[in-house]
């Protein structure tokens, strides 16, 4: 001990070379620096501090997974012009989506965006949203039917309340249709019989594209309700029914009649690239959603039509019509209900609708007095259709567990297109998968 | 990690001359070397150019326009500058607390020899080992349940969607490398010096503060340089801990740039080199620390 002196730790201290970017006064700074970070949205939360609760007037919290840049503007748009205070909180519709069950169970916003049909029901059954039958019994009247089925949970109570669809159908170019004189297919026959002749004109008679894992879901749910009907896709998706049905295997042997006519590869390709193929005239026709119009403008965009999916059997007819619904929904866990069913009553009236399709015309408006005079024909056509469906089935990933279309049926369909003869045991692997996690 | 520490070697290498067995070597060295630019550098290259271009032509065709048109439109589409902002908020505290904490562990383990202290290095460093996604639901669930007052998180006045939840996170997952690495390093340091500092009457305070404090600088700064690397890539927790969309950090303010139905994969790439940029930037500029630290501690002086 009596040999260390106290004087050598300084030049040991000093020898060392100091290479790093911390020193203990800058230490000190970076604390002090973190310490007023820290105080920094502290301080931003001590503003917004509202008088929540009491009588209805206060903020209503509106959690948003309209993330993209024009519904984003739209939809802040219409709020604002709603009178009441809305507070909007967006997340990208990807982890929206992903988080949707801990979003509702921790600290969701008093009114949310989220989709109708199984979805909807999923949450409302394990009792995340409030009931808004009061809300319907006044704006029931300004819906169809169907739309009101769709906002309706397991329960016989409504949940929700529809803004906006987009239907899905077979895309055309009107300029190819009477160039070479083709007509729109009424039957699967019809069908068939078109797309040999395209083939023989040349074109690839049917686009194809399921790179993202959901666009061939399109093609599948059609396939199943014309040739099942409506009532059996549901309760399939629902989980009622056995994969290894004869019936589900019939769907996916009448679609392999039709991949001799698709664009081979199309695990390999995006929906835009499928789609632009139907644009520069490549393909000959196209099953997808209104969304479709996004990838085409001016002059194609005014040639493009569309014709519903064509009857299988006769029973079911072209009934069904695929139209996935968005809308809004109040949590159960819900701070200011007057504000947030005022916020829904709002929502749910022509006025909201209009204003925020103006931006959009790739959807169409849900409420049955919503201003159609601005819409293209397309839209004009869409409301034709929906308006005289029988039945509306949401897409498969809507009307099914997510876990389950995300993890079972995106492999499953990319299998099938790539390998279209195992049908058996295709059906075999989805059941056997399908019972785990139905029963989960 | 692994392929930096084998770097060092090859370097540091005898000139010999340049055998038949050499030219493999280096064919196979450049090949790989090439094999992790290529993911870097093809982004850099898609971001330049519009997507209809590489849409029509492909990723690997010769560039028609070149522009910086989806840097612009990142930085604002994605309302980046905000989410920098937030990345900021929680790794500059995360990293000071966890240093400071580690350094007091390490001290204390390596220094003053606290009873049972070596088990609890070991329970440190196999706390490390346990894979973070196990603890995600049970975490969520606590956070949930902790309130704070409405000043400290608004507005779920919860830990839940809160920085200090996020923060703290940080810290109990990361104390733990950081002691194991700080604690090896003090074990270098001469126990004479804290002997003289006992004798001349220093406190344990002061013998952390002023002696041993100064002289693990060196591990301060590769710790913090990584450390910062590691909070700033965080994603996981981030998204599944908070709610509200604008305290989200940068990493997850990328999937601002994804449309519904569409993703245009150049603005993305963009986006992505943007937000890559800082880390780049840290390494490039602090490489040596990065070396440092991955390797300090691997060895008792």
């Amino acid at each position: 001990m009596a040999t260390v002196q106290p004087g050598r730790t300084v030049p040991a201290m000093r020898a060392r070379p100091t290479p790093g970017p911390l020193n203990r006064r800058r230490l000190l700074g970076g604390a002090a620096y973190a310490a007023g970070a820290l105080a920094l949205p502290v301080g931003l939360a001590a503003c917004e501090k509202p008088t929540d609760g009491g009588g209805g007037g206060g903020t209503v919290t509106f959690g948003s997974n309209y993330s993209d840049e024009v519904p984003k503007k739209a939809v802040a748009e219409v709020l604002a012009a709603s009178g009441l205070d809305v507070k909007i909180n967006t997340v990208d519709h990807n982890t929206f989506q992903e988080n949707i069950t801990r979003y509702l169970q921790a600290t969701p916003d008093d009114v949310f965006t989220w989709f109708s049909g199984f979805r909807m029901q999923y949450f409302a059954a394990q009792g995340l949203a409030t009931d808004i039958s009061d809300i319907w019994q006044s704006i029931g009247g300004d819906f169809s039917a169907a739309m009101k089925q769709a906002s309706t949970g397991t329960d016989g109570k409504q949940y929700f309340v529809p803004f906006y669809y987009y239907p899905w159908a077979v895309f055309y170019r009107k300029s190819v249709f009477q160039e070479k004189g083709y007509q729109v297919p009424k039957t699967w026959d019809d069908l068939k019989a078109l797309a040999t002749k395209m083939k023989s004109d040349g074109l690839i008679p049917i686009a194809m594209a399921d790179k993202d894992g959901w666009p061939a879901m399109g093609t599948f749910d059609y396939i199943n309700m014309r040739s099942n009907g409506y009532d059996f896709h549901v309760s399939l998706m629902a989980g009622k029914e056995s994969w290894e049905d004869n019936r589900v295997k019939q769907v996916f042997t009448l679609w392999r009649e039709l991949l001799p006519y698709c664009q081979p590869g199309a695990n390999g390709r995006t929906w835009q690239e499928a789609a632009q193929s139907l644009g520069q005239k490549q393909t000959g026709m196209y099953l997808l959603g209104m969304f479709v119009g996004q990838q085409f403008q001016g002059e194609v965009a005014a040639d493009m039509d569309f014709f519903p999916f064509p009857q299988i059997v006769e029973a079911h007819g072209q009934d069904a019509v695929e139209a996935p619904i968005d809308g809004f929904m109040i949590s159960s866990k819900v701070k200011n209900v007057d504000g947030a069913k005022e916020l829904l009553r709002y929502l749910a009236s022509a006025k909201a609708q209009n204003a925020y399709l103006r931006s959009d015309p790739n959807n169409v408006a849900t409420h049955n007095g919503a201003d159609t005079s601005g819409y293209s024909a397309l839209q004009k056509k869409a409301v034709e259709l929906v308006g005289g469906a029988k039945q509306i089935s949401q897409f498969l990933d809507r009307d099914t567990r997510p876990d389950f279309a995300s993890t079972v049926m995106i492999p499953s369909l990319q299998s099938f297109l790539n390998k279209p003869d195992d049908v058996d045991g295709l059906c075999k692997r989805i059941e056997s998968q399908k019972k785990t996690i139905f029963a989960s | 990690m692994s392929g930096d520490r084998d770097t060092q070697p090859v370097g540091r290498r005898n000139r010999r001359p340049v055998g038949p067995w050499r030219v493999v070597i280096r064919v196979f060295l450049w090949a790989m070397a090439l094999g992790w630019l290529v993911p870097l550098l093809l982004p850099l290259y898609a971001s330049l150019r519009p997507y209809a271009e590489t849409a029509a032509e492909g990723y690997f065709s010769l560039p028609k326009t070149l522009n910086f048109d989806y840097y612009v439109q990142a930085w604002q589409g994605g309302n980046l500058p905000r989410h920098f902002l937030n990345t900021l908020l929680v790794a500059v505290p995360a990293v000071v607390l966890t240093l400071f904490f580690a350094s007091f562990v390490a001290f204390l383990i390596s220094r003053r020899r606290l009873p049972g202290g070596r088990l609890l290095l070991i329970l440190f460093t196999a706390g490390n080992l346990l894979p973070q996604q196990v603890v995600l639901t049970p975490l969520y669930l606590m956070y949930t349940k902790i309130p704070l007052p409405w000043w400290m998180s608004w507005p779920s006045e919860l830990v839940y969607d809160s920085y200090w939840g996020i923060i703290a996170i940080h810290v109990a997952f990361q104390t733990g490398f950081c002691v194991f690495v700080l604690s090896n390093y003090m074990d270098t340091i001469p126990r004479e010096l804290i002997e003289a500092a006992t004798v001349d009457g220093a406190g344990v305070w002061r013998q952390y503060w002023q002696v041993v404090l100064p002289l693990v600088r060196p591990a301060l700064g590769a710790l913090g340089t990584l450390e910062f690397a590691w909070i700033y890539n965080d994603f996981l927790w981030a998204v599944v801990l908070m709610s509200t969309g604008d305290k989200l950090p940068v990493t997850s303010a990328l999937n601002n740039l994804r449309s519904v139905y569409f993703t245009d994969y150049n603005l993305l790439a963009a986006g992505s080199i943007l937000v890559a940029l800082p880390t780049l930037i840290v390494f490039f500029v602090l490489q040596r620390q990065f070396v440092a630290g991955l390797t300090l501690g691997a060895n008792k002086g």
